[in-house]
């Protein structure tokens, strides 16, 4: 029997997402659209030794407010769904920007893998990136890529198949200060309590709660009292 | 239990705020970015000064405030070049591909048989004519890919954001506008980018008043026919009209139906980048696909519809006995044929082996084999009318007795076949007429009549729904009548005249019609990706009725409007 794993592949748009799931999927990709919504879904699978893997190319997004259906879109796909492995594609010649969504994937507590993704360009100027301290930090794994020439590829598929089976590491938890931990924590204690809410992160929701997230407003506005 | 979590959540939102005079969400942001920041300049080694990237330099003159326009307009000139020159060889061939296995799979079948008028005239007919697209649309989406693979389609919707801004649509509106001049459905399509839903759909209910190419064969057999000193100017005329219209009506839509701030447009420039072909083709193959299973399969249901609607009744009650005339026809060829057999003094069944009088024969078959094909008039047909006269007269001096009865079976022949064609075609367009698109016309020409239409070209405006190309090749079918169906399809609109014997074309009406046809609704192609793209049969319901109440008014206008200046 195949071993099933399911991936998100997530990113930033124009980091190099499209060519990654298609260098991983070739032609075995699906198009349809998101559910109820016009957005394209790709579907795609590879065979590796005795896993299926099955990928989601989910929207391009910078983050994972609510803002717009892409946004939402992966947002709830990770929670709905809760993808065996979420990798994160980012550009790393612009490492700054793009880490902002990786850091949203911890929160959510998906089991993620960063492809450190356009090394060369990054390289060509003059970044030098140490991936061992970045791993280290972040506490996930971080596969340096170059999609467009296939360099990385099959680093990134054992990463994944790692992590699928791995203990489940859900990287670092950023401290937000006394003020905003104090407030978290007694919002989250309140929201374990309740076991309709047992689907979602603790900790994410009392911090969408704190930003005023809508999408997020609207569990707690319905119905069951 | 769900509610008080979340009073708690707000109650600790407000002391958030109130410590931090700003937002939580800033703040958690700011904590966020600055993890970031603070683990980036840990693990990454930056040159000492960064110099100025490629992708800057490119957009120096790219994004420049008075080059970009000139430059994107370049481009875009340069892709619908390129597009039209690559795909018009495999247009060709598809077209002359489609048109043989028409033929073959058509010669296959009974002739006059209810299954051979479905293949040929429904199936191959119909659907043909969309499948001809089918290159160009791939060739105009592997352009696109590219320009957007490498990064500029981005910079041109910057480029272009003010303008559209200003007509209350947004950057990312100008890229799929600018595809409606090719054809509605990647122009709708397109509009995916567009990610306020808002936006998306004004742009997506606007994009039919861009006169897509489908249109112009339309304005091209009526400019030919009425207004042909003015061609060009008519043209540019007709284009501009519509996209004067989707400007008023994106005004008007975003104001009164889909109010709302506009979307602030913070647009990503993506560093340029060299597109891969693999990319670029996995792209392309995507949406022509879409495409071909959209559209196809839409237009594949509606082409049997027409054929059903244009068929039936199969065998209606027809106003003179064709059969019985046609018989006639016949009858009254065989007499001469039996005169001229007698004149030689021979059975009519021998007339063709009768010695003298077969040589001519022959030369008339060669002749006729010469000609086929031939535009008349044209040089080669000139040379073959020559040479058919030199070898009669070599004949004539052989056989000077059967030359007369030659050009008398000859007389007889052509007359028997011009009064079976006649009849043919009559009871062709008396089908039509009979047959339920012919009662639908008749049914609609009241609310066409004001436009100054009569009721073919309500059934043609039908017809222009399932593509507007339609409106031509229908106006083909019903104008198919009588002594004039040698004339081309131009003439014979001019000459029809209504029962009180005015013409039924002017320039007027045909300003009105081409208006019509410019604004009236989206193809059924269009409509289905219209259901598709925005999930709901309300869109292109709506669709369907503004465009043509609009395209009523507008042509309603410039008919009567017309008639009061007297024109």
């Amino acid at each position: 029997m195949d071993k099933k794993i399911l991936v998100a592949l997530a990113g930033n748009p124009n980091s190099g997402k499209t060519t990654i799931f298609n260098n991983l999927t070739g032609a075995r990709q699906h198009v349809g659209n998101w559910p109820g919504v016009t957005v394209e879904k790709k579907e795609g699978t590879l065979r590796w030794g005795d896993y299926l893997l099955r990928f989601v190319d989910l929207p391009g997004t910078y983050s994972l407010s609510a803002h717009s259906i892409d946004e939402l879109i992966a947002r709830n796909f990770v929670v709905e769904e809760r993808p065996d492995v979420v990798v994160d594609i980012v550009d790393a010649s612009n490492l700054e920007r793009n880490l902002y969504l990786a850091l949203q994937f911890m929160e959510l507590e998906a089991k993620l893998a960063i492809a450190l993704n356009m090394m060369d360009v990054a390289e060509s100027r003059g970044f030098r990136i140490d991936v061992q301290g970045l791993e280290k930090f972040l506490g996930v794994p971080v596969v340096p890529t170059v999609a467009t020439k296939k360099i990385g590829m099959e680093e990134l598929i054992r990463a994944i198949i790692a992590t699928a089976s791995g203990s489940g590491k859900i990287g670092v938890k950023i401290d937000y200060g006394e003020e905003i931990e104090t407030e978290l924590r007694k919002i989250e204690d309140l929201i374990r309590k309740e076991p309709s809410l047992s689907k979602y992160p603790p900790r994410w929701l009392a911090l969408k709660l704190l930003k005023g997230d809508q999408e997020v407003k609207k569990l707690f506005e319905g119905g069951e009292g | 239990m769900r509610r008080e979590i979340l009073e708690e959540a707000e109650r600790s939102r407000r002391h958030l705020s109130s410590i931090f005079n700003d937002d939580p969400e800033v703040v958690i942001a700011d904590r966020r970015y600055g993890f970031i920041s603070g683990v980036c300049k840990k693990v990454v080694k930056r040159p000492p000064t960064e110099r100025i990237a490629l992708s800057d330099k490119i957009d120096q003159v790219v994004l420049h405030r008075t080059l970009g326009i000139p430059i994107f307009l370049l481009l875009m000139w340069l892709m619908f070049k390129f597009t039209f020159a690559v795909s018009e060889p495999p247009m060709g061939w598809v077209e002359e591909g489609i048109g043989w296995l028409g033929d073959k799979i058509g010669g296959l079948l009974p002739e006059g048989s209810m299954i051979q008028s479905l293949v040929v005239d429904g199936i191959f007919g119909g659907l043909g004519s969309v499948l001809v697209f089918v290159p160009l649309i791939f060739t105009l989406f592997f352009c696109i890919a590219i320009l957007e693979d490498s990064g500029y389609m981005a910079r041109a919707a910057f480029v272009m954001d003010r303008f559209m801004y200003k007509i209350g649509l947004h950057g990312r509106s100008f890229i799929p506008m600018l595809l409606g001049f090719g054809c509605n459905i990647p122009g709708i399509m397109a509009c995916r980018t567009i990610e306020q839903e808002r936006d998306r759909l004004v742009t997506i209910l606007v994009n039919p008043f861009m006169s897509c190419s489908a249109r112009l064969p339309v304005y091209l057999l009526l400019i030919g026919a009425f207004f042909p000193q003015k061609g060009s100017t008519m043209l540019f005329l007709l284009y501009l009209i519509g996209i004067g219209v989707a400007i008023l009506m994106a005004k008007v839509l975003r104001r009164y139906l889909l109010p709302g701030p506009p979307s602030p447009f913070v647009m990503e420039l993506p560093p340029y980048r060299v597109p891969t072909l693999r990319g670029v083709i996995i792209h392309m193959w995507e949406r022509g696909v879409l495409f071909l299973r959209k559209a196809g399969t839409v237009i594949f249901g509606v082409c049997l519809f027409m054929w059903f609607l244009t068929s039936f009744p199969w065998n209606p009650q027809y106003n003179k006995d064709y059969e019985g005339l046609i018989e006639e026809a016949q009858k009254a060829f065989q007499l001469e044929v039996t005169s001229v057999a007698e004149d030689l003094a021979v059975a009519p069944q021998q007339l063709e082996t009768h010695e003298g009088f077969s040589a001519f024969l022959a030369v008339q078959k060669e002749f006729d084999a010469r000609v086929e094909g031939l535009e008349e008039e044209s040089r080669e047909a000139e040379a073959a009318s020559r040479w058919r006269q030199k070898q009669l007269a070599r004949l004539r001096q052989s056989y000077p007795g059967i030359y007369p009865l030659f050009l008398k079976y000859m007389e007889a022949k052509t007359k028997r076949d011009e009064r079976i064609r006649d009849l043919e075609r009559e009871r062709a367009a008396e089908k039509m007429q009979r047959s339920y698109a012919g009662a639908l016309g008749r049914a609609i020409e009241p609310i066409v009549k004001p436009l100054g239409f009569n009721w073919k070209i309500g059934v043609s405006l039908v017809g222009g729904i399932l593509a507007k190309e339609a409106v031509v090749g229908v106006l083909g079918t019903l104008y198919a009548v009588g002594e004039e169906a040698e004339a081309p399809l131009r003439q014979r609109l001019i000459n029809d005249t209504w029962p009180n014997g005015s013409r039924v074309f002017t320039p007027l009406v045909a300003f009105s019609l081409m208006i019509f046809t410019l604004l009236y609704a989206p193809c059924v192609a269009a409509i289905a990706v219209i259901y598709k793209e925005t999930n709901s049969w309300k869109w292109p319901m709506f669709a369907l009725f503004y465009t043509t109440a609009i395209a009523w008014i507008a042509a309603f206008v410039v008919y009567q409007g017309g008639r009061v200046l007297g024109i």
